[in-house]
């Protein structure tokens, strides 16, 4: 019974590192593009270092870099860096139902790992047909890797850094990373919908101060996939001619 | 020592933000078009992110569409997500494209 249930944890663990590991070679080329960008911006390799673990948050440590190298006030470069990591919240939102029910160590744990690469991945799990007790050990595995590559890649852009020439473009491995998660998701219309969406949003509210357009862009996309689904159900079920 | 402080008082809002919705105070049922969005999170936050990356220009803050080579590398890693659905194939492709688009001239 016991190892029985302990096998299920250590499979869904090592799923959880399976499926996380494509997404290593957008999280690695990332990680060393913030090492050397902390470095150019004036932070300390140890500031830039444990940055890393402290914030944990790719896009918006870069814009900490950034808004500490143009001499932005401490409360601003506070709240900016926060507002860029507000959509956090939504992603907690979509996996409270699948770890509501674990015990609070668990939640500390799991929210602090609460990245987008590893909610996109675990929460293709969660979503699965067929569901188990163990699954929280998936993102706790998809969880881990993404953290031990970024704090590896971290130190390799503050050793190594200087010596990797700009015409790279290692930054832009992030954008593909997302485009590679959204592309498959995009099979009915709502979906689509959303996206268009939020990119547009996303382009139109750019003059908007402290990153803010990531959030309200995020609304606009939800917003547009509710209501044309709503609308979209309620024409199905009037053509199905159901009481 | 400012930096410090900054860099730990942003960590600790940012686990707050990741933290809030899994913390007790949130309510045990949601109700259904609560439910329904958050279908539509993942998609909606992260095209949110992709477009202004391929669109905005990372020095100046504007929107560029001419000789702008990571419209072209995104457009090739959309059609290869869409077929292969691989991440590493779509990335592979992405960055290839733009490397021999930078290289070319």
């Amino acid at each position: 019974m016991f190892s029985g249930k302990n096998k299920g944890a250590l499979s869904e663990f090592l799923a959880g590192i399976k499926d996380g590991l494509p997404l290593q070679l957008a999280v690695i080329p990332f990680g060393i593009v913030f090492g050397m960008v902390g470095l150019e911006a004036g932070l300390t390799p140890l500031q830039t270092f444990f940055m890393s673990s402290i914030l944990f948050g790719g896009a918006s440590q870069i814009v900490f870099t950034q808004l500490y190298a143009t001499g932005t006030p401490f409360t601003i470069l506070v709240t900016t860096v926060s507002a860029v990591n507000l959509r956090h919240i939504l992603y907690g939102l979509v996996m409270s139902e699948y770890l509501r029910h674990l015990p609070l160590y668990w939640r500390i744990l799991l929210g602090y790992l609460l990245t987008d690469e590893a909610f996109a991945i675990s929460h293709l799990r969660f979503t699965q047909k067929h569901s188990s007790d163990a699954m929280h050990y998936h993102l706790l595995g998809s969880g881990l890797i993404l953290w031990s590559c970024w704090q590896i890649s971290t130190l390799i852009g503050i050793i190594a850094g200087p010596t990797i020439p700009d015409n790279f473009q290692l930054g832009f491995a992030v954008p593909l990373t997302f485009i590679a998660v959204v592309i498959p998701s995009l099979t009915h219309f709502p979906q689509i919908f959303a996206g268009v969406s939020s990119g547009t949003a996303a382009l139109i509210f750019q003059f908007l101060p402290f990153n803010l357009w990531i959030i309200i862009s995020a609304i606009c996309g939800i917003i547009a996939g509710t209501a044309s689904s709503y609308l979209m159900d309620s024409r199905d079920t009037k053509t199905e001619e159901k009481p | 020592m400012i930096v410090w402080l900054a860099i730990i008082c942003a960590g600790i809002l940012t686990f707050a933000a990741r933290f809030l919705t899994l913390s007790p105070l949130m309510p045990k049922t949601l109700p259904i078009w609560l439910q329904l969005a958050m279908k539509f999170v993942p998609v909606s936050v992260l095209t949110a992110i992709i477009v202004p990356a391929i669109f905005i220009s990372p020095e100046t803050g504007t929107l560029i569409i001419q000789d702008n080579l990571r419209i072209g590398a995104a457009i090739i890693a959309i059609i290869v997500a869409y077929y292969t659905r691989s991440t590493v194939a779509t990335i592979i492709s992405g960055l290839c494209v733009i490397w021999l688009l930078t290289f070319w001239q």
